[in-house]
């Protein structure tokens, strides 16, 4: 199966933006960035429907998420310092300025916010959470530094009138699995 | 004017923003409107959230959407990072900041920077503490003040108490255990009442075998989360003490010999000056102790002996301050006695160097020579001594004569000589015996001895022949001192053998070119006077 695939993701398809764009440098201009992935999501739930474009937005999310882990964070078990890592990485790389509300590891549960979100930060009101590629971007990370899975919600969007996107992250455990239930 | 509903609109919305509580109730006009019940809703919403904001309640749901409330939650999420931040600060996590929250993240950042420097600081000064603490090779401990117990101790305190941690660890020591007598405990702590600090006292502890530790302990009290602490170091002396003793013993012994030694021992400081003399002096000059520390060099020493020493002991001190080693001084010095005598002392100064080999002074050891000294003056009067007559033998004329004619010839101050010869004494000693002679000899040589001047030297010259050298003394008195000792001769009834003669041979410095020369003059004179008659005077 994975032989015959055309698009699996590596970290090298990013390619050497230095060498390719001498000129014009590895920035480009967010509204580039979200005309791809609101035509992406356009075409995508012409094709497949609303359910299965947010689910395709997580998954791609998640695989984003964990190859980012991988080449951006240095390991650590230390949850401040990731956290440090991540704040840094992310305001560095323009996507977002993360904020950590709430921690308890014990429990798993975590409440964090991005500002000036890359996806979502001054779209018009629409009465949604838009943010599903964050979220599986988020859980991903949690889950690479954890090694626990995370489910993570979206809770507060700029595009339900939120000024800032919060996101509620809980590990998925035995307990939080029959919780669900 | 506004229409009366509008006014009802207006008041129940001012009571919504400017009443601390409200009974407000919705205007009947508006009460199924849905776009001012959701108006109405955010309202509400924006009041509980900002109440609940001011009171620090961050935890509040602030319900509904749009931009002020969305802006309250962006303010609330803010609010809610920097208390996490904040609590990761406390446990130590000094990489937090804030950012993009204008002057408050510069103030925040800042208070961390200073916080995390602050911290540092005291963990180096910590750390600089506890390793000033366990590396200090004197025995520190903390104590609590009245309880005495252990708090903290390095390894030097573990060496000299001989415990071990676990000991310790599991409270089976005590400071009243370790102090041998706890009224000095009691003392130490009288001290750090009244002055805080207490230096370098004297302590007699004991380690957990018993064995007794004499400490110096140095204490300050300090304040250990507000309670009184002691901190102490204690610097071990008992070796010290153990060598200090064995000194002191050893001193002791040195100053029973020296004390007991009939040499004279003493040191004297740079400026000439006794630092120590033994009691033998008193038995060798009569003066005590204290007097001899008292006297100046002059009444050390007779004037020959004060130049001797004088000299030698400068070229010692010269030595030394030309880095060379002090030379030993040897020499015989005469001394002043209290009685007015003197005595003859054997001295050896050798230098005494402190501990950096700095000279520092002299050690000198005086032995009494005196007996050896009349011993020699005994030979040397023996050997220049005629053993028949006492008077001067022909080894001290000649030395005499040589003496003279030296003199004279640098001088020009002529001396006399005249040699006596008794007549016709192989007669006497054949008719009373050579005994009878002998005593005629001793006879005549008094005659002789008692009627020249104290410089006149009188000799036997051999046999029956007598030579006397008058220094500084031209012919003329030299022939009337002959003359008179011929007529005293003449008159003298000599034991057993009654009158005899003498005749004189006198001769004076005349630029002779040997001693001999004048001898022999005066030997040709005495010749001449033989020749002549006998009891006579002679001159060439």
């Amino acid at each position: 199966m994975n032989s015959k695939r055309k698009y699996e993701f590596s970290w090298e398809l990013l390619g050497d933006i230095e060498a390719g764009r001498p000129n014009l440098g590895n920035t480009t201009r967010v509204e580039i960035y979200r005309l791809m992935q609101f035509t992406f999501r356009d075409i995508i739930e012409q094709n497949l429907g609303s359910r299965k474009t947010d689910e395709i937005f997580f998954a791609a999310g998640k695989l984003a998420g964990k190859e980012f882990y991988k080449h951006t964070i240095r390991h650590t078990e230390d949850l401040n310092d990731f956290v440090n890592q991540l704040q840094e990485a992310l305001k560095d790389l323009g996507i977002g300025i993360l904020r950590i509300e709430k921690t308890d590891m014990e429990k798993g549960e975590l409440t964090l916010t991005v500002s000036e979100d890359l996806d979502c930060s001054g779209l018009p009101e629409t009465g949604y959470e838009i943010c599903t590629y964050d979220e599986g971007f988020i859980s991903s990370l949690l889950e690479s530094f954890t090694g626990k899975a995370f489910e993570v919600k979206e809770i507060d969007c700029w595009s339900t009138g939120d000024r800032t996107c919060r996101f509620s992250a809980k590990a998925i455990t035995e307990m939080n699995q029959e919780e669900q239930i | 004017m506004i229409k009366e509903d509008l006014q009802e609109l207006l008041n129940y919305l001012k009571a919504l923003v400017f009443d601390i509580k409200t009974n407000a109730v919705i205007p009947q006009k508006f009460a199924a409107d849905e776009d001012f019940l959701e108006l109405d809703k955010s309202l509400k919403s924006i009041r509980n959230a900002t109440v609940e904001l001011s009171a620090g309640n961050l935890s509040y749901e602030i319900q509904g959407k749009g931009f002020v409330i969305g802006s309250l939650k962006n303010l609330q999420a803010s609010l809610r990072n920097i208390t996490w931040k904040t609590k990761a600060i406390a446990t130590g996590d000094f990489s937090q900041s804030v950012h993009f929250l204008g002057d408050f993240s510069d103030a925040f950042n800042s208070m961390t920077q200073k916080l995390a420097s602050s911290i540092l600081e005291m963990k180096e000064a910590q750390e600089h503490f506890e390793m000033v603490f366990h590396t200090i090779p004197d025995a520190t401990l903390i104590t609590s003040m009245d309880e005495g117990n252990l708090i903290a101790y390095n390894k030097a305190f573990l060496e000299i108490s001989q415990y071990t941690e676990a000991e310790i660890r599991d409270e089976k020591i005590n400071m009243f255990n370790l102090y041998i007598s706890r009224d000095q405990r009691g003392l130490l702590l009288e001290k750090l009442r009244k002055d805080g600090f207490s230096q370098n006292m004297e302590v007699a502890f004991q380690n957990k075998d018993k064995e007794k530790i004499i400490g110096l302990i140095s204490s300050k009290i300090i304040k250990i989360e507000g309670e009184d602490h002691i901190l102490s170091v204690i610097r071990d002396i008992t070796p010290l003490k153990k060598i200090e003793k064995k000194l002191q013993e050893s001193e002791e012994r040195h100053r029973l010999l020296a004390d007991n030694a009939a040499d004279v021992i003493w040191t004297m400081d740079l400026e000439g000056k006794f630092t120590y003399v033994s009691p033998s002096v008193q038995k060798l000059r009569g003066y005590s102790v204290d007097e001899v520390l008292q006297q100046s060099q002059e009444e050390l020493l007779c004037p020959g002996s004060l130049i001797y020493m004088q000299q030698g002991l400068e070229n010692a001190i010269r030595s030394v301050q030309n880095n060379q080693p002090f030379n030993v001084f040897r020499g015989e010095l005469e001394q002043p006695c209290k009685d007015g005598s003197t005595v003859w002392t054997e001295t050896t100064v050798s230098g005494i160097y402190n501990e950096n080999s700095e000279f520092i002074g002299m050690l000198g050891v005086s032995r009494d020579i005196s007996e050896r000294k009349n011993m020699e003056e005994e030979i040397r009067k023996l050997s220049v001594t005629d053993k028949l007559t006492q008077i001067y033998n022909r080894l001290k004329l000649d030395e005499t004569l040589e003496e003279q004619w030296n003199d004279a010839n640098k001088t020009e101050i002529p001396f006399s000589l005249m040699i006596v010869d008794i007549d016709h004494f192989k007669f006497v000693n054949d008719t009373f015996g050579h005994q009878a002679g002998d005593i005629v000899l001793v006879e005549l040589a008094n005659i002789l001895e008692m009627n020249v001047g104290s410089v006149d030297v009188v000799g036997r010259w051999g046999g029956e022949e007598f030579l006397i050298i008058l220094p500084k003394t031209d012919r003329g008195s030299a022939l009337l001192l002959a003359e008179k000792l011929r007529m005293l001769i003449n008159e003298k009834i000599f034991t057993k053998v009654g009158k005899i003669t003498a005749s004189f041979g006198v001769a004076d410095y005349n630029k002779d070119s040997s001693p001999d020369t004048i001898v022999f003059r005066a030997d040709s004179a005495l010749y001449k006077a033989k020749e002549n008659g006998r009891n006579r005077v002679e001159y060439l």
